[in-house]
């Protein structure tokens, strides 16, 4: 069952189009991977599918309800899309347990006041950060953290919404960029353990053996546009996408 | 001896009053990012709504000051549902919504000079004097103070331990993100402008008070807890009231050895001295 599809999707920007009529379907519980060279609209795509860049034309199908034209920002969540960001964001002044806390907890205005944490939020806020590595570092102030630990934190507060069922499709726009190659372990690790949680995640990533690793579909885009899907190991071996790849 | 005493009891109260006014503004500030103008007349609306419940309805004064209080919080919520909400998801820019404040600010003044006239107000207070420390002190005073400091250590406390404090902190730092994991940040912003507006009205009922009401006395009001915020840090609880003990005390310091007149001068002097010295303000965030 396709958990997300685009429909003829155009973003454009100054007329110029970034993504230019894409048609993809993304199948619930699995790891899609969508590949393509520098400028090709992975990002773009990610912006659009997570209301953060309006819609310029085309539609939006997430789990198999009415069409959308358009989403936007507060409403992507309502739809189970939630994202990581290449360049990491964070609530950089909140504690590391703090960024974890905020996204799990009910918010009616009783409970928003009364509330604090109740203890199966600390609970689930620990069970996220220790998954991550980051329970020791739960007082920390996010702005403190290192590169990895940072990354690893906006994974965490995935994992969060996922924990609450806020989230059903993750986007991870180039998660492992920078890691060490323990943290990519981590990472990738998390990421399966999403997938065999039957959370659809859409990784964008230019690392080909962690393409090859955790993809069970690739896609490939160029221009803005579908060049090739299929398995890693196929659409990995095609002459039109490794020319693509290298600009010739 | 008996000057400085009354020097620090005065510099307190009017720390105190710039205080309640850079609460709410700053706590608006925090997470809509621009200068809310309109905030001067949610105070003074507040002051109006007390007067017109006891002078003419005759309710009982603490009942009118509770109505007094929630009435300004739904001013200023009912300025970001009609105007500012709408705005921002038109993505305009800070210098639109201060405009569109400024309209507010001078609409709603209008309105209230046309229902109470631009004449001075007075509330039927009494004016009983205390001795602090050997400083006099009135009860509405005293009321200011308390106010000051209680309404600070609350706010410091709901933004610390409460979801809706972890909620406000989140959109303050990045409203995009907040939005992303779910957090519904227009319905944050909207509890934000009541609680800053309720706040900004307890200012402007105890300056009814403490020396009566006029249809333009936001202005000035908000003027002074501007400044407060800027010196003290914006976007920052405790800056915003470390800024306002420092005006208060500066200004009424000032006064002792030079004309009454320059008072408002000290504040602005102050104030460029940050803006070029230390432009992040006492406590940076």
């Amino acid at each position: 069952m396709n958990k997300l599809e685009t429909q003829d999707l155009v973003k454009r920007f100054a007329g110029v189009a970034a993504i230019d009529g894409l048609s993809i379907s993304i199948e619930a519980g699995r790891i899609t991977s969508i590949i393509g060279p520098n400028g090709s609209g992975k990002s773009t795509l990610v912006n659009v599918l997570s209301g953060m860049l309006p819609i310029d034309g085309g539609l939006v199908v997430v789990d198999a309800q009415p069409p959308l034209k358009s989403i936007r920002p507060s409403k992507a969540p309502s739809y189970g899309i939630t994202r990581t960001f290449q360049e990491v964001r964070l609530f950089e002044q909140m504690t590391v347990l703090d960024n974890v806390l905020v996204v799990l907890t009910e918010r009616n205005l009783r409970s928003a006041f009364f509330e604090r944490h109740r203890a199966h939020h600390l609970g689930q806020a620990e069970a996220v950060l220790t998954r991550t590595g980051l329970w020791g570092k739960r007082g920390d102030l996010a702005v403190n953290l290192s590169y990895g630990q940072r990354k690893l934190l906006e994974i965490a507060r995935v994992l969060a919404m996922c924990a609450t069922s806020q989230a059903g499709i993750i986007l991870f726009d180039e998660p492992f960029a920078g890691l060490f190659p323990q943290m990519v372990k981590t990472v990738s690790s998390i990421i399966k353990e999403l997938r065999n949680s039957g959370i659809t995640a859409v990784l964008i990533e230019h690392n080909m053996d962690l393409i090859r690793e955790l993809s069970d579909h690739v896609i490939v885009m160029d221009s803005g546009r579908l060049l090739a899907e299929g398995s890693a190991a196929e659409v990995l071996e095609r002459r039109d996408v490794i020319e693509a790849y290298l600009g010739e | 001896m008996e000057i400085l005493s009354q020097l620090i009891v005065n510099s307190v109260i009017a720390g105190a009053m710039y205080a309640l006014m850079a609460l709410g503004f700053n706590l608006i500030y925090s997470v809509t990012r621009f200068f809310n103008l309109a905030h001067g007349v949610a105070a003074a609306a507040g002051g109006y709504a007390v007067f017109y419940l006891t002078s003419s309805l005759g309710q009982n004064v603490y009942i009118a000051t509770a109505a007094g209080i929630v009435s300004a919080g739904f001013l200023g919520y009912g300025f970001d549902r009609l105007v500012f909400l709408r705005l921002r998801r038109r993505k305009t820019s800070s210098m639109v919504q201060l405009v569109a404040s400024l309209g507010l600010l001078t609409s709603v003044q209008a309105v209230l000079a046309i229902l109470f006239t631009n004449e001075f107000q007075t509330f039927p207070a009494g004016h009983t004097l205390y001795n602090v420390l050997g400083g006099a002190i009135t009860g509405t005073q005293t009321a200011v103070v308390a106010s000051g400091f209680f309404i600070t250590l609350l706010l410091a406390l709901i933004l610390r331990h409460t979801m809706f404090g972890k909620a406000v902190n989140a959109v303050s730092d990045d409203a995009e993100v907040a939005r992303i994991v779910g957090i519904d940040t227009d319905r944050v912003t909207g509890r934000v402008f009541f609680m800053g507006s309720a706040i900004a009205g307890i200012a402007g009922i105890l300056t009814g008070f403490d020396t009566g009401l006029g249809p333009t006395m936001g202005m000035g009001l908000l003027l002074k807890g501007v400044i407060a915020c800027i010196i003290g840090g914006m976007g920052n609880v405790w800056g915003g009231t470390a800024g306002s003990m420092l005006l208060g005390f500066a200004e009424n310091f000032g006064i002792w050895k030079i004309p009454g007149q320059w008072k408002d001068a000290i504040s602005f002097v102050i104030l460029i001295a940050f803006l070029l010295l230390r432009p992040e303000g006492m406590i940076k965030k």
